[in-house]
């Protein structure tokens, strides 16, 4: 065996650093057969020539034999790679442009699809960087069914929640808990809010990574009731506040209330599972949440903590579920016996569900991993669409070089020799291709993440295993998908038969493969244009849908106090100077403080009506407290009664301005004004409706469907009775848009404010749009990758009309000839042109129609069978078909039927 | 092609060619000038496939070549069966026999 390897390994040596040497020697070798072969006929009687004759008759070709016997050395597919490659590039030289089609298609498809990928795989669904073993880490989701019966899941966990489920189980390893909160961090000027993790001490042990400086936290640093205020600094806040000094160790961090010490630094790039929030900061969470509620280890109350399991080994998810879950039970129990309030076991039927690490992949994966798990899709269907073009180029390719290609044939090419070179070809192209396309991705991926998702940071597409990966398997496919009918088309036995004819150019004839690349290329645009129209309209539908107050030209303005809390007085002061600071700034109109901010954070309170049982059941009523110049601020109309005045004060009587739905709710069809209803309990005295606002959407929920239920209170009065607001924050209303003023107002009112006092301004639109987020990236990709399908397609007809009309030159100078006039030609070519793009306009509305119910959910308030959409995207298809046909139709129409028949 | 002429079956040229080089060295052309003798003409090598499969044991290792000078002092490239090109023609004359005996065997059956 062994020294049946090393001679065929010196064999091969011999042969691939020799090969001149051995060619030589085989035409030696068959010469001398032949000689002597010669030699034996002339022997026989027969004439020299006769001889030579026959003894050649006898051999077959000595160029093909040469050619088997080079092939059946089994050095030659190096050798062959090598001269095909060679020939390939002298091939392409020679048709730059058919060249540089294939490539630029090859590279579009694959670099929007590695691209794609990358942020996909990155913002969804790899495993968070350097972690232990991710199959065997879950997150924990809690299901319970509320008051009402509906059944919610839940992954903020409470601080005992997490202990009760740690202790009690007896299928994990290990558990973790986290969270990540934006806080100011610094003090005086440099006070910038960053994002902190809280994190359990035990969370640095689910990753593989060590401190770069200093330490990680000890367990005995993550105790109740108060921790020990240590910190660690993240790689890039450490090179950025600290320069990368070792002295960072030892030195105090103000996060939030509370200063810290920092003793460590984690290692450049690691993140733990951060879902993109890059904190710079990690505290432990008994050291935060001391500072937030002081019984936050004893009571249910203090919430917002993720928890990460490790099971152990050979624990399955199930057991873990059904472990965890029993866990739960006793712990819901627990928190029963000190908070009788707490819904019974038997009724909220608590149970634990184990998800994987990634959010995108539990059960309360938003919208967005949805959409872009369906842009991926699409992309993935450009990249096809790419494909057929090529492979349609490819023919094309093939089919103009018949005769050169019958031609090697006949001189002993073998069949599987051309295929080998044909594919070689291909290879080469979409090599190139995905070249660029890598390229193009690494510039494009920014730009293309930042509107798939909402996450911002470039990560580089190059420098991913995964992602390189991905590319190089999406260039193999490309290669077979697009390369073997092209191939295989060139190796088929009839093209001896175009010798025989005679033809210059071969012949045309329908080919039914490059109609059906064709056919499948219009049906993908078509599928695509249709779900981009889908989601434009979906876009435009939730864009129109009223909110009932104005977003674009609203500033928002929150101010962050790490002092001690301060008194309702100060923060009314606070918000009166911020207000008149505010307005005094040119260009900006009004402002008002608020205490709850649509789409970010609502107010609640129980409310009591006279007349009506249990009001709280009939939906969730919210609150906002203001000034009187909130309604002119916002744009917020009142609709009867009056708004809130100056005179409403704190000791006036208290009043209430109530949305629309809110009257209709709790009063039906009676006038709400002078009505009255009390807030927090029943015993508070009456809080009368002096006006009815117009209807407004504060919620995500609310955007889909109903009308929120909100009231309007004095914020004097509101204070007055509720102690200090829950946040200090104002509108501001701008002329023009919020985004222009959001830095200097910052500028302006920060000097404003007490040192502890950092203020956040940001455009409300910020806060708006991310809920339209889905709808949004929807809309662009599909236009965008429908138009890139489109646009390739059309190249594609264009491409396989005009190489028609090139091939049938002598066809349409016979019509010409016989009387055929420039329409009836133009008619003949522009017809070919629209049977194919109808019939791929058929076979796309049929899938679209198909896959209409799958994208049904993501869309908003657009059936998916919307006439209007398929309308225009029949209308668009149809015209870019008539008009890739048009042109090489009108050249066709041109033909001289002269010298078109003097060149046959 | 005349009709009394066998068409080789599959894998039988690599055993004619090693049992031909079994006795001495030999050139391409005198390889299948011999089987065809031997065989009384009943078996043609296809020339097509003789240097291919020469080339082919070559490189297995069957079969060693050396160019020397033919009887009539030309240049020729003679083949030699190596050791193990010896065990492989002891290995296939063997498998031969056996599937013709058994072939036969069964052919026999009345």
């Amino acid at each position: 065996m062994l020294s049946r390897i090393w001679s065929e390994l010196r064999y091969r040596f011999r042969a691939l650093v020799r090969h001149a040497d051995i060619d030589r020697e085989l035409r030696d070798e068959l010469a001398f057969h032949l000689a002597r072969e010669a030699e034996k006929h002339r022997r026989g009687g027969a004439s020299s020539e006769e001889a030579t004759r026959r003894a050649a008759l006898a051999f077959g070709g000595v160029d093909r034999i040469a050619e088997e016997t080079r092939d059946a050395r089994g050095v030659t597919l190096l050798q062959h790679v090598m001269q095909d490659l060679l020939y390939a590039v002298r091939g392409l030289r020679t048709h730059p442009v058919f060249a540089g089609g294939v490539i630029a298609t090859l590279a579009l498809g694959v670099g929007v699809n590695t691209a794609m990928f990358g942020i996909l795989d990155r913002t969804l669904f790899r495993a968070p960087a350097g972690m232990i073993d991710p199959g065997s880490v879950n997150r924990v989701y809690v299901a319970s069914s509320g008051p009402n019966g509906k059944r919610a899941i839940e992954m903020q966990l409470e601080y005992p929640r997490i202990a009760d489920l740690a202790r009690w189980s007896r299928t994990t390893d290990a558990t973790a808990s986290f969270a990540y909160r934006g806080m100011a961090v610094g003090d005086g000027r440099d006070t910038r809010e960053l994002v902190v993790a809280i994190v359990s001490a035990s969370y640095f042990s689910f990753f593989r990574v060590a401190p770069v400086l200093g330490r990680f936290f000890d367990a005995s640093e993550d105790q109740p009731p108060s921790g020990t205020a240590v910190a660690i600094i993240s790689n890039g806040y450490w090179r950025a506040r600290f320069g990368g000094s070792a002295n960072a160790i030892g030195a105090r961090i103000l996060v939030g209330q509370r200063s810290y010490t920092i003793i460590g630094v984690t290692p450049a790039g690691f993140e733990g599972v951060s879902e993109q929030r890059h904190p710079s900061v990690f505290v432990p969470v008994t050291a935060h949440a001391s500072t937030v509620d002081s019984s936050f280890y004893r009571t249910y109350h203090w919430s917002g903590l993720e928890m990460l399991v490790r099971r152990k080994p050979g624990i399955s998810v199930t057991a873990l579920d059904a472990d965890l879950s029993a866990a739960l039970t006793r712990s819901w129990n627990a928190q029963r016996a000190i908070e009788p309030g707490q819904t019974s076991v038997d009724a909220a039927r608590p149970e634990v569900i184990a998800g994987p690490v990634q959010l995108a992949r539990g059960p309360l994966a938003g919208p967005e991993a949805r959409v872009a798990m369906l842009v991926g899709s699409v992309a993935l269907i450009v990249l096809l669409v790419a494909c057929a073009n090529v492979a349609n180029l490819l023919l094309a390719r093939t089919l103009r070089r018949r005769r050169e290609l019958a031609v090697r044939r006949a001189l002993g090419g073998t069949r599987a020799r051309l295929i080998q070179q044909m594919l070689s070809e291909t290879s080469l192209l979409t090599a190139l291709g995905t070249v660029v396309g890598l390229m193009s991705a690494e510039l494009t991926a920014g730009m293309l993440r930042r509107t798939v998702t909402r996450f911002t940071d470039d990560a580089s597409v190059l420098t991913d295993m995964r992602t390189l990966v991905f590319a190089l398997t999406i260039m193999v496919v490309t290669t077979l998908l697009a390369g073997v009918v092209p191939a295989l088309s060139a190796g088929s036995d009839d093209l001896a038969d175009s010798l025989k004819a005679g033809a210059r150019e071969g012949t045309y004839r329908h080919s039914r493969a490059r109609v059906a690349l064709l056919l499948l290329q219009t049906t993908l645009s078509t599928t695509l244009l249709v779900g981009a129209g889908l989601f434009i309209r979906s876009l435009r539908q939730v864009r129109a849908v009223p909110l009932g107050y104005d977003v674009t030209p609203i500033a928002y303005i929150e101010a962050s106090s790490r002092g001690p809390h301060a008194t309702a007085r100060q923060v009314l002061d606070l918000e009166s100077r911020l207000v008149a600071g505010a307005v005094a700034i040119p260009g900006v109109e009004r402002a008002t403080p608020v205490i709850s901010v649509p789409f970010w954070s609502t107010e609640r309170a129980p409310i009591f009506v006279p007349g009506v049982d249990s009001a709280d059941r009939l939906g969730r009523f919210l609150i906002q407290a203001a000034s009187p110049d909130y309604f002119a601020t916002v744009g917020t109309r009142i609709v009867r009664g009056r708004g809130l005045t100056s005179a409403d004060r704190a000791g006036a009587r208290p009043v209430a301005v109530v949305s629309e739905a809110m009257a209709t709710t709790l009063w039906h069809s009676d006038d709400p004004i002078g009505k009255c209803f009390r807030i927090g309990s029943d015993t508070m005295p009456c809080t009368t409706v002096v006006g009815v606002a117009e209807n407004v959407r504060a919620r995500v929920a609310s955007l889909g469907g109903g009308m929120d239920l909100i009231y309007y209170l004095p914020i004097e009065q509101y204070v007055a009775s509720n102690g200090p607001p829950p946040m200090l924050a104002l509108f501001a209303r701008v002329h023009g848009r919020a985004d222009d003023y959001a830095e200097r107002l910052r500028a302006r009112l920060q000097p404003l404010m007490p040192a502890p006092v950092y203020l956040t301004v940001r455009p409300f639109h910020d806060i708006v749009d991310p809920t339209m987020q889905s709808w949004a990236a929807g809309a662009k990709m599909f236009v965008l990758f429908g138009v890139l399908a489109l646009a390739l397609a059309a190249v594609g007809l264009y491409a396989v009309i005009a190489f028609a009309v090139a091939q049938r030159t002598q066809e349409i100078g016979v019509r010409i000839a016989l009387g055929a006039r420039a329409r009836d030609v133009l008619a003949l070519i522009v017809g070919h042109g629209i049977r194919v793009t109808l019939a791929g306009l058929a076979t796309g509305v049929l899938i679209a129609l198909a896959a209409g119910r799958a994208i049904a959910p993501l869309l908003f308030h657009v059936s998916p069978r919307d006439p209007l959409v398929y309308g225009i995207v029949a209308a668009t298809l149809m015209v870019v078909g008539v008009a890739a046909s048009l042109i090489p139709a009108m050249r066709a129409s041109r033909v001289d039927a002269n010298l078109a028949l003097r060149a046959e | 092609m005349t009709d009394d002429k066998l068409d080789l079956p599959q894998g039988t040229l690599d055993l004619l060619i090693l049992k031909a080089l079994s006795l001495e060295p030999q050139h391409g052309w005198a390889i299948s000038e011999r089987i065809q003798q031997v065989s009384r003409a009943a078996l043609q090598i296809p020339q097509g496939s003789l240097y291919p499969a020469l080339h082919r044991l070559e490189r297995r290792g069957w079969v060693r070549a050396e160019w020397g000078a033919s009887d009539n002092n030309r240049r020729a490239k003679y083949y030699e069966l190596t050791r193990a090109g010896r065990k492989q023609l002891e290995a296939e004359a063997d498998q031969w026999q056996r599937l013709t005996t058994a072939v036969r065997l069964v052919l026999d059956m009345s």
